[in-house]
């Protein structure tokens, strides 16, 4: 049994509450629980319960933080007019979509139609399950998370075809195709970051990996392995950035080329489906970066007792959060300060570069490993 | 227990009739793109059978590779071919004879052994509990001692070598043509 080395109050009271809740129910309504596997299922619906609240929660966050930043970039305000600086302006949004008629166009398979949209946002979930938020503050800490995430990013690569595929518009089947062929590439080089993380960790699940970080700040792998740990960041952020199909790399959508890309047919819910899973996408991959990265929820210590007294007495969840948030700036800066790349430059630059690049920083990781190449 | 049925049972029926379903709706489809969206049904059932099992490696692993990879390239392959699968193909009788023997001769071995094994459902395994682990699996994968398997992965790592090398062979542009 693991003791937590700085308080936790958030993760001992989830820890504490959540696998006896049937205990605190009335005795009269425990009775009518069957059995343990049924009271194993009540905690399944509520661990899903919370992974959509910690899905969705981000999403309206970071889509204003998307205007905002955008329009400031620009030297914009943004939206002003809904509420102070338009804080209500998702709200309308949100009405806007919730109202809106969905509809398939003539002459579509529907199944495939409407399976898409479903499919887009299975990924972003299931990998929400595997990230820490805090000390035990984890759906599932799976021996092979990182195998699991590259796997079940297979769904959003199938998802964007399909969309483009079933919509039964030029338009969006060459963008689902351009954004399989991305997606496929980049997945090669975004999987060879991970595994380098894997190596250096010494563990594949994303517990492990926090633990390993554990410490002060030049603990986290993006400085504990020298220049290596930096290297493995940038080439995480542009494989990822890649996976997302943000900005630089969204030739899916190409906004002046392929009118809406995939989802250019989708209406109403079906559209904002997409519109979620992007974002809960980039709320997870800022995650992960954070876990494997930024010492996941380890305070960012600096030696000094008194001052690293003061940083552990914040829970977790916060510094967490704090990493996971600076990590969207970045992404969002990313996206509106670089331009965007021709598709086959795009390719090139995966498999003529980046693909290389990762390979000789497994082997320098090897390297590391051997040798112990890491700051003490 | 549910009505005296073990739970993990219960969850195995579930999974095996969605999976004979899927399977069938696969062979049957008229359209080829749903063919293959029926094809990860059946692998990512196959991959929750493995979870039951204990096997979580198994199970991402056929997840990424099935699931995530080749039939996502399938998918790819019926995409550039335009008008595949629109009209619906003729089965010529005696393919379909073949099949069928291949299917029943399937059936009759698998219910041969497993007819043969009637300690089957209460058997228990003689793996220790960590050999399903992420590490144990690697660790064996790698080690060239008796229960490793280290020269199948290397033949294997090879052989992928060669497609690697072969479909850059095809893909590559002749020079002398594209110079005229």
């Amino acid at each position: 049994m693991y003791t937590p080395s700085n308080p936790n109050i958030v993760g001992d009271f989830v820890r504490e509450w959540v696998p006896n809740l049937v205990a605190y129910l009335p005795a009269t309504v425990q009775g009518y629980i069957p059995s343990a596997e049924i009271a194993a299922l009540i905690n399944v619906v509520i661990c899903m319960v919370a992974m959509g609240v910690a899905g969705i929660g981000p999403v309206p966050v970071l889509i204003y933080m998307e205007r905002k930043i955008c329009a400031h970039i620009q030297c914009r305000l943004g939206p002003m007019r809904l509420g102070p600086h338009g804080v209500l302006q998702l709200a309308a949004d949100i009405m806007k979509l919730l109202f809106k008629e969905v509809y398939a166009p003539k002459s579509v398979q529907t199944f495939l139609y409407y399976l898409a949209p479903i499919l887009v946002v299975t990924a972003p979930f299931l990998n929400l399950c595997m990230i820490p938020f805090g000390k035990n503050l984890q759906v599932a800490d799976l021996d092979i998370a990182i195998p699991f995430i590259i796997a079940v990013n297979g769904f959003g690569i199938l998802s964007t075809m399909l969309a483009g595929w079933a919509s039964n518009n030029k338009y969006s089947l060459i963008s689902g195709m351009r954004s399989g062929a991305q997606l496929i590439s980049y997945e090669v080089s975004f999987a060879l970051v991970l595994l380098l993380i894997v190596m250096l960790a010494g563990s594949a699940s994303l517990g492990g990996i926090t633990e390993s970080q554990s410490g002060n700040f030049w603990d986290w792998w993006i400085f504990k392995a020298p220049v290596l740990g930096l290297l493995a960041f940038v080439m995480f952020l542009i494989s990822s950035t890649a996976e997302l199909n943000r900005a630089p790399f969204d030739v899916a959508e190409a906004e002046q080329e392929l009118t809406g890309g995939h989802h250019t047919e989708y209406t109403g819910m079906a559209f904002s489906m997409f519109y979620l899973a992007e974002y809960i996408n980039l709320f997870t991959t800022c995650c992960v970066a954070t876990v494997c990265f930024l010492g996941g929820y380890n305070a960012p210590c600096i030696g000094i007792a008194a001052v690293d007294g003061i940083l552990n007495m914040v829970p977790g969840i916060v510094w967490f959060l704090a990493k996971a948030f600076f990590m969207v700036v970045v992404y969002m800066m990313f996206r509106w300060t670089f331009v965007r790349p021709r598709t086959d430059l795009l390719m090139a630059l995966e498999w003529k570069f980046l693909l290389p690049v990762n390979l000789i920083m497994l082997v320098l990781g090897f390297v590391f490993v051997a040798f112990g190449l890491f700051l003490p | 227990m549910i009505l005296g049925i073990p739970f993990s049972d219960i969850v195995f029926y579930v999974v095996a009739a969605f999976m004979i379903v899927a399977a069938v709706v696969t062979v049957v489809s008229k359209n080829i793109l749903q063919s293959a969206i029926f094809l990860i049904a059946t692998f990512i059932a196959t991959a929750i059978v493995y979870i039951l099992l204990q096997a979580e490696f198994m199970a991402v692993a056929q997840v990424m590779v099935y699931a995530g990879g080749v039939v996502v390239f399938m998918i790819f392959a019926i995409l550039l071919t335009s008008h595949l699968g629109e009209e619906s193909f003729k089965v010529h009788l005696p393919r379909k004879f073949i099949a069928g023997a291949i299917a029943a001769a399937f059936l009759a071995i698998m219910g041969k052994f497993l007819i043969g094994q009637p300690e089957l459902a209460t058997a228990t395994s003689n793996a220790s509990a960590e050999a399903s682990t992420f590490g144990a699996y690697a660790l064996r994968l790698l080690s060239p001692g008796a229960n490793g398997f280290l020269i199948p992965f290397e033949l294997i790592s090879l052989l992928l070598l060669m497609a690697l090398v072969a479909s850059v062979t095809i893909a590559k542009k002749d020079e002398d043509k594209e110079e005229k």
